[in-house]
């Protein structure tokens, strides 16, 4: 799926729904999600004090593990312990606040820039679970970005408010009233119709 | 026969500019306000009408921009449904840039509860600051359904006039209770700087001038007391204090009257007394009362048929 394959922006008047699509875009690119959303529809009926968005975000990236930016092994410094040799320092302050809290800060060091030592009883033991120890999860960024985005977009007065995020499909709606649930399922078949009529069907 | 001042700007460096206020001096006009910036600065004065092209002169000597500031003079409200990023800093903040281009003083108001359709209100407290000043401009959004049908009962309680700007190109009509609409300003998230939005910012501050001048013209026809701008020399002169005060116009000038950004509890006695050569206390022409606005003082300049004379 391409970024922004589809986006459409819909209300009873079409000068004024073409005037909103810059607001809507204005906050996309603000928060650095044009590549990660690749269709989105957003229509408001003003005269229903109605706001509704559904939304298809292009795959999700994985969660990011120490084993994908650093080698860990037994520590060579004398006492027990492991030590991380770190390939990539962009999660440098992440790992070291797993590590902190798992281990404490006492038992975490860093005598050189790239080089973290753990000392823990079972270094071997220890080796897999720093490895697989999940250090940054963009796909939890990039949600509360999505969330950053739908708030900046709806008109401000809306405050019911109702989202589902599942996946990659992101649903919102907004409103002055009570929410009715026909407009839920409304927002719901706008959804299906960005997936070509399947719900469940791949947005990778 | 009284003089006719007009108000211009001057724009230029800040060398030998004080040749152009001595003259001013001499002149018998008004500086309302100098805004110095780095090497350059800004002058918003009122200059006699028949004098306008020896101040031209010199500032063409002094290689600066003399342009005409209709707005010079007056208060004006931007008033923003909230102060939330959904209505500020776009769009509100240029439609008070481009008014302070013409010469205007303004005020952002956001308020409490503007936002929404059904749920939008206004506070006691808040009709009553908008109303200190000399026009209310409203800043809306895109929808016209919600700037003709909804927003109008922000007016309610207002009796300055009340400008609209909004995206949707309506006809001033269509908006209940507004005096003027403009369109092309809607809702944005981004600077206006396109040449479409800064041309709706160019008609804006042009019809805001309009109507500043009808306003003018209904007061010319029973004229103040005395000039807001006299006050304000007056002032200047008798309240040294007012020198030290921090704020970016100590002294605003309205179309009929002034705020002085002094304590109300402090200094209103010395502003109720203050001396004209003509004979009178400010006391007798004009009503002095505490702002809305922090704990500022509010002065109301009487027409001529309250007082019966014009100094």
């Amino acid at each position: 799926m391409e970024p922004l394959e589809t986006f459409v922006v819909e209300s009873k008047i079409k000068s004024e729904a073409e005037q909103y699509k810059k607001i809507v875009s204005d906050a996309i690119s603000d928060l650095v999600l044009s590549r990660a959303i690749g269709r989105i529809k957003v229509v408001i009926r003003p005269e229903d004090t109605l706001f509704q968005m559904a939304m298809v975000l292009r795959g999700s990236q994985p969660p990011v593990k120490t084993v994908d930016f650093a080698h860990v092994r037994i520590g060579t410094y004398g006492k027990s312990g492991v030590q991380i040799d770190i390939i990539n320092e962009h999660y440098l302050p992440q790992l070291l606040d797993k590590l902190w809290a798992k281990y404490g800060p006492g038992n975490v060091s860093q005598p050189e820039r790239k080089t973290v030592i753990v000392i823990c009883e079972n270094p071997h033991d220890e080796i897999v679970a720093i490895e697989q120890m999940v250090v940054d999860d963009p796909q939890r960024t990039l949600n509360s970005r999505l969330v950053d985005m739908a708030i900046r977009i709806t008109p401000e007065g809306f405050r019911v408010r109702h989202h589902l995020l599942e996946g990659n499909h992101f649903i919102f709606l907004a409103t002055e009233d009570i929410m009715k649930q026909e407009w839920i399922e409304e927002t719901h078949r706008m959804l299906e119709e960005l997936c070509g009529g399947k719900i469940s069907g791949s947005s990778a | 026969m009284a003089v006719v001042l007009e108000p211009y700007i001057y724009e230029g460096g800040i060398h030998k500019h004080g040749l152009i206020l001595e003259l001013l001096e001499d002149l018998g006009g008004y500086l309302i306000q100098k805004i110095p910036a780095a090497t350059e600065v800004t002058l918003i004065m009122l200059i006699p009408e028949m004098d306008v092209d020896l101040i031209e002169d010199i500032a063409k000597k002094l290689l600066g921009k003399l342009t005409k500031a209709p707005l010079t003079g007056t208060e004006i409200a931007v008033v923003s449904p909230t102060l939330a990023y959904h209505h500020l800093p776009h769009s509100a903040c240029d439609v008070a840039e481009y008014l302070r281009r013409g010469g205007a003083n303004t005020n952002m108001i956001g308020l409490a509860r503007g936002m929404g359709r059904r749920v939008a209100l206004s506070a006691d407290y808040e009709r009553r600051l908008i109303n200190e000043h000399d026009v209310a401009i409203f800043v809306f959004g895109t929808f016209s359904d919600c700037i003709i049908n909804k927003k109008p009962k922000l007016f309610e309680g207002i009796e300055v006039p009340v400008v609209v700007t909004g995206g949707p190109d309506l006809k001033t009509e269509d908006v209940p209770h507004a005096d003027l609409y403009i369109g092309n300003i809607g809702r944005v998230a981004h600077r206006l700087r396109k040449e479409a939005e800064l041309c709706a910012l160019d008609t804006m501050s042009k019809k805001v001038g309009e109507l500043i001048d009808q306003r003018r013209g209904e007061i010319s026809k029973d004229p103040l007391a005395v000039l807001p701008a006299r006050v304000m020399k007056e002032i200047s002169d008798q309240i040294p204090e007012i020198e030290y005060v921090m704020t970016p116009a100590p002294i605003t000038l309205q179309l009929d009257g002034l705020r002085v950004k002094l304590p109300y509890g402090e200094y209103h006695e010395r502003i109720e007394n203050l001396e004209f050569d003509e004979g009178p206390l400010l006391s007798e022409i004009a009503k002095v009362m505490p702002s809305k606005m922090k704990n500022y003082i509010l002065i109301k300049i009487q027409h001529k048929s309250e007082v019966g004379f014009v100094i």
